[in-house]
């Protein structure tokens, strides 16, 4: 199996109905070291949100699959990424995995650059050095090639040749909107975060993001579990406050969704049961006059994910989560997740907002760690035979249909295929077409 | 904390043990009832490097749970139909360094550090590590829980946290 083509681990069969992954694909080893160049080492990678990076010298670090980069606000107010390596020797020059450090002195040897990342300090630099030497070396940080933001979300790749952001997030980008729209006066990541660790393959995450299949059976627990807790807790609280769990159990009773919008994105969307319990329901007056009706409706009265190829999400159902997984083993991927919250919503909005959000987002939550018990078991259980059986990934089928459905037209999206109901398995299929064709690709 | 009772640290050392005691044995029902209806349970996320979240209202936490809270986690517990916590691991509180003090309300507060290891056959053991600070409260039926504040040092989470393995 170690030189097998991405191609021989997709059967993609569109004329014969048939859509197949080897589960080879989640496990073998030598994939994972050829994903790192093919997919990341090429791909726009999520750094940060702005929000996170407001004041001059901030810094977030991140990682392009195994390359440690980090995102920092210039002296002018511009958002630029470099690699997190001095130039000198080598080592990592952030402190911490975010923070402010207008000046970024290098531990080891004393270098020092500002925030732009211009060398400002070479220890010993006309004693030690001879100016060709200097010249030669490039005392200046080494910049990512490209960094991009859209509405607020911060990207880079190391591609100089990358497509521009926009066109690359394509289709997905009215569905990233309705997490930037929330509020005039824009989003903000909230203080407290967490990173967690999954011993499975980081692709059964991407699938998982989108996959609306196991929420009845994986997260039926987290529903009886919040019902029991608003039984408990009597009738007295704000709406707000509650959790809608009729999403989970009662999926015949409310519409649903997914979508393939192309270069890999994927959305999942089931109507709330009763939108009056989203925290931005208080807004909705605004949000209609500014947006319409329609978008008012996807983002109050509707819940969706929105899988950003290839590691990378939204997910506005429960409360409003930015998931990000990187991998670092064909077995071991790690799970940043962060909180991200219209600024200037109300009071009992935001405490809503975050209780809702360290129900479901979180390790420590009722409902994360079953998705992660849920993709270990996967991937260990793949590795049954050598992982040479197939995923055929043939639910929904036959309901699926071309383009857009009434409600992408409603936002103006335009799906490549649309399937009325969130229990099918054909979204997969734009992540796995992207996938293969960056494996196999030149 | 300011001040530091003997006594009072020998009386809230027992009701910290009694309650580990009480988690380590799966016993629910015991463990709940050491707190006070009005009790808040509270394990705060990692903030930046060295803190951690604050306003609980305005910052996300790992865990914020008010006695409905606890309760509806002893359900998903006691239901096991959970995926990650069935079976269950098994876990041993080591809690020490506890020293009390009596506050102006007549409130106790105390400090302590803890280790929980769990094991399950199926993953690797898990140890972890935090401080607790409580606050107890004199009742007819002796000192409750009336708030426990429980501090995670891990910043790179292994396993599923809740309530009986921190």
């Amino acid at each position: 199996m170690t030189g097998a083509s991405a191609q021989s681990l997709v059967d993609d069969r569109p004329g014969d109905g048939i859509f197949r992954v080897r589960r080879a694909a989640f496990v073998e080893p030598a994939l994972f070291e050829r994903e790192l160049e093919r997919i990341f080492q090429r791909c726009w990678n999520y750094i940060c949100h702005d929000s996170q990076v407001r004041e001059r010298g901030q810094y977030v670090r991140g990682s392009i699959g195994r390359y440690p980069v980090f995102a920092i606000r210039g002296l002018d107010g511009e958002i630029r990424c470099f690699h997190d390596s001095c130039p000198h020797r080598g080592s990592m020059l952030t402190r911490g995995r975010s923070g402010v450090q207008p000046t970024i002195t290098c531990r080891y040897h004393g270098w020092a650059f500002n925030a732009d990342g211009r060398c400002i300090r070479v220890r010993g630099r006309d004693a030690g050095y001879s100016r060709e030497a200097l010249e030669r070396l490039g005392t200046d940080l080494k910049p990512v090639a490209r960094v991009a933001s859209y509405r607020g979300f911060v990207f880079a790749s190391l591609d100089p040749d990358v497509e521009d952001l926009e066109t690359f997030l394509g289709g997905a980008r009215p569905f990233v909107d309705l997490m930037a729209d929330q509020s005039e006066e824009g989003m903000e990541v909230l203080k407290g975060e967490s990173t967690y660790v999954m011993r499975a393959n980081w692709k059964l995450q991407t699938e998982n993001s989108t996959d609306g299949y196991h929420v009845a059976t994986v997260h039926r627990n987290f529903a009886h579990t919040v019902r029991q807790r608003e039984a408990l807790a009597g009738e007295a609280d704000d709406a707000r406050a509650r959790t809608e769990a009729s999403r989970i159990l009662d999926l015949e009773s409310i519409s649903s969704g997914g979508y393939d919008m192309g270069n890999g994105h994927m959305i999942n969307w089931s109507d709330r049961g009763s939108p009056e319990s989203a925290p931005l329901n208080e807004a909705r007056g605004a949000i209609a006059a500014r947006f319409g009706e329609g978008k008012a409706r996807w983002m109050i009265d509707r819940g969706r994910t929105v899988t950003i190829f290839p590691n990378f999400f939204l997910n506005d159902v429960a409360s409003t989560c930015i998931r990000l997984w990187r991998p670092v083993a064909v077995d071991l991927t790690e799970i940043d997740t962060w909180c991200l919250a219209p600024i200037g919503e109300s009071a009992a909005a935001r405490r809503a907002r975050i209780r809702k959000y360290e129900d479901f987002f979180l390790p420590s939550s009722i409902a994360v760690p079953d998705d992660v018990r849920a993709m270990e078991v996967a991937h260990a259980g793949s590795l049954a035979a050598g992982g040479e059986a197939w995923n055929d990934l043939a639910l929904g089928y036959a309901t699926m249909v071309e383009g857009a459905d009434d409600a992408a037209r409603e936002l103006g999206a335009a799906p490549l295929h649309s399937n009325p109901g969130r229990e099918s398995e054909t979204p997969f299929y734009a992540f796995w077409r992207e996938w293969r064709r960056r494996m196999d690709g030149p | 904390m300011s001040g530091f009772d003997a006594a009072l640290t020998a009386e809230a050392a027992d009701l910290l043990y009694r309650e580990a005691w009480h988690l380590d044995s799966r016993d629910w029902a015991a463990w709940l009832a050491l707190y006070s209806e009005d009790a808040i349970f509270w394990a705060p996320a990692i903030a930046g490097e060295e803190g951690f979240s604050g306003d609980p209202d305005n910052d996300v936490s790992l865990i914020y749970l008010d006695r409905a809270g606890l309760e509806a986690r002893i359900f998903r517990i006691e239901g096991r139909d959970s995926f990650a916590s069935a079976p269950l691991p098994h876990t041993a509180h080591v809690v020490g360094n506890v020293r009390a003090a009596e506050t102006k309300g007549a409130e106790i507060e105390v400090s302590a550090t803890w280790l929980v290891n769990s094991f399950r056959r199926t993953d690797p053991p898990i140890l972890r590590a935090g401080r607790y600070a409580y606050t107890l409260r004199r009742t007819a039926a002796g000192l409750a829980i009336a708030r426990k504040t429980v501090y995670v040092l891990d910043d790179r989470i292994v396993g599923p946290i809740d309530i009986f393995n921190i």
